[in-house]
Formats: C-alpha cells, sequence, structure tokens
C-alpha cells in the first residue's frame, strides 16, 4: 500500500503524515530521511523534526539517494521524507545532473521497488508550484522532475492527501 | 474564531464576507506575521498576538497560503514561510471552522 501526502512548506504534512503512520500497528516504524544535513539551516531543521518524532518509535535511517538499497523487514510500514530532497540529491549527485525524466524515471522505479519491499509506504512530497514565478533553466528542470513524480506518485497510489494548515485533505 | 485560508486573489474576503456576514475580520494575516517577525518578535509572541487579538466576539482570522512554492533564496523569506505556516497550523488547531478557498469556492475543511 502506498500512501502519498502532499503539501507546501509549513503546511503541517510531516506531522500529519506521522500520525497516519502512529495509527498503524505495523512492527516496525522507518524513517527514510532525505534531507542532507550541510550547515546551520539544514542541521536545525532537522533537529526540528527529529524532536517532532521523539517518542513515536521511528527507525530513523538516512537516506538521501537510492532509497531502493535499503534494508527493512517486510512488515514495516515506512515514512519516506521528503521527495524534494530525494530528487535534488538524485538530480545533482552524479557528475553531470540527470535529466528531469531520467530522474523521475530513477526515483518512480525506485519507489515501486521499495514500496514491494515493505508492507506500507508513505511517501511526504512537496507542493513548489504554485508562487507563479518564472525561474532559472536548472531550477525549471528540477520542478519538472518533481512535477512529473508527484504526479506518477499519486496514480501510483492507494490514499493521496492535501495537506493544508496541519488538515488532511483527501483527494 | 474562524480561519479561512487560500492562495492570494482567490476572493477569500469575499467568501469570508458572504459566509461570515456578522464576523469581524483579521485580514492579511501572513503579513502582519511578517511585519512582526521583521521587529524581532519571535513565533510563540505572534501567535499569542493574534489569539488575543481574536479572542472576543466573532473573528476570521484571513491568511494567504504562501508555503506552496520553490525554497526562496532568502533566508528571512524561507523563515517567514516556516513561521507563517507553524502559526497557521495552530490556529487551525484553535479555530472552530477552517475554509479553504480556491477559485472563489470555498470548501470547509474543518
Amino acid at each position: 500500500m502506498i500512501t502519498l501526502v502532499y503539501g507546501g512548506s509549513g503546511s503541517g504534512k510531516s506531522a500529519f503524515a506521522e500520525d497516519l503512520v502512529c495509527k498503524t500497528d505495523f512492527p516496525n516504524r522507518y524513517y527514510l530521511a532525505t534531507m542532507r544535513s550541510f550547515d546551520e539551516e539544514t542541521k536545525n531543521r532537522i533537529a526540528r523534526h527529529r524532536s517532532l518524532r521523539e517518542g513515536k518509535n521511528f527507525i530513523t535511517i538516512e537516506c538521501p539517494t537510492d532509497i531502493v538499497n535499503t534494508i527493512i523487514e517486510r512488515d514495516s510500514i515506512v515514512l519516506l521524507e521528503c521527495m524534494s530532497n530525494l530528487v535534488a540529491n538524485e538530480m545533482f549527485s552524479g557528475k553531470e545532473a540527470k535529466s528531469f525524466y531520467q530522474c523521475a524515471d530513477k526515483i518512480v522505479e525506485d519507489v515501486i521497488a521499495l514500496s514491494k519491499k515493505t508492507a506500507s509506504l508513505v511517501i511526504v512530497s512537496n507542493n513548489i508550484f504554485e508562487d507563479g514565478i518564472s525561474y532559472d533553466e536548472g531550477t525549471k528542470e528540477y520542478m519538472r522532475a518533481l512535477g512529473l513524480i508527484n504526479k506518477r506518485l499519486a496514480e501510483l497510489s492507494d490514499e493521496v492527501y492535501e495537506v493544508v494548515v496541519g488538515i488532511g485533505i483527501k483527494i | 474564531m474562524n480561519l479561512v485560508i487560500g492562495g492570494s486573489y482567490q476572493g477569500k474576503t469575499e467568501y469570508a464576507l458572504h459566509t461570515f456576514p456578522e464576523a469581524k475580520f483579521f485580514n492579511q494575516a501572513h503579513l502582519f506575521i511578517k511585519k512582526r517577525l521583521i521587529e524581532g518578535k519571535v513565533k510563540e509572541e505572534i501567535l499569542a498576538e493574534i489569539m488575543a487579538a481574536t479572542s472576543e466576539g466573532q473573528w476570521v482570522i484571513i491568511a494567504d497560503e504562501i508555503g506552496n512554492g520553490v525554497v526562496p533564496m532568502d533566508a528571512n523569506e524561507r523563515n517567514w514561510r516556516d513561521i507563517a505556516g507553524q502559526i497557521l497550523i495552530e490556529l487551525a488547531k484553535e479555530a472552530k471552522e477552517v475554509h479553504r478557498v480556491i477559485l472563489g469556492i470555498g470548501q470547509r475543511i474543518k
């Protein structure tokens, strides 16, 4: 089973996704963290999310790329957070930046493979598409990748939620 | 207190006036938060101030959704997005009703 939790920055999508996971009773709860820590701000961001998860029995695995390689038990629920960082890491991790469709294909394949290794997969992804600003080509390529991935994930998912001010709306 | 949230130019104010004709309005809450952040206030202070201002009588807080974009280059803009989001989540928890407006169409989500 795949669940997609979608929302903007500061929408409360993480807390909502964690609540979804915590309502289930799978023996193992994994948290695949895709954000790379490289400065004070990312460190603080990671620390804030860690404190939000405290006491919720998550096993955290840091996984900035290649989510398919994680080793997890079959009877688990996995929370993948979040797609926007994963896409950035995958896109810009090699010697040359991948094209948006290469990047999207790779990530969607990885998600499908990961979903087969676990009983339930919850994916958090970002809405970055509604500020009306025309960005440079590099950013646009990234947006194309994330947009295409979001669309494909929504197709693959059994349930899709959009989170607004902390409230999940099933769509 | 009730909360109306949605992107800019989506008809939030008109919707709010129709839906809550008797209410008093705390409009542009996202800009109020930005102003207070520039003045050096922290999240808890700003939240408390908004809660206090809207505690007497029937109030509707109206705010723009500002989180649905690419991460801004400017650190203050990023911080504003984060804090505005966190404050609006707290306000939504306190609110009796939360309405979301797109294309002038309001949907009650709480």
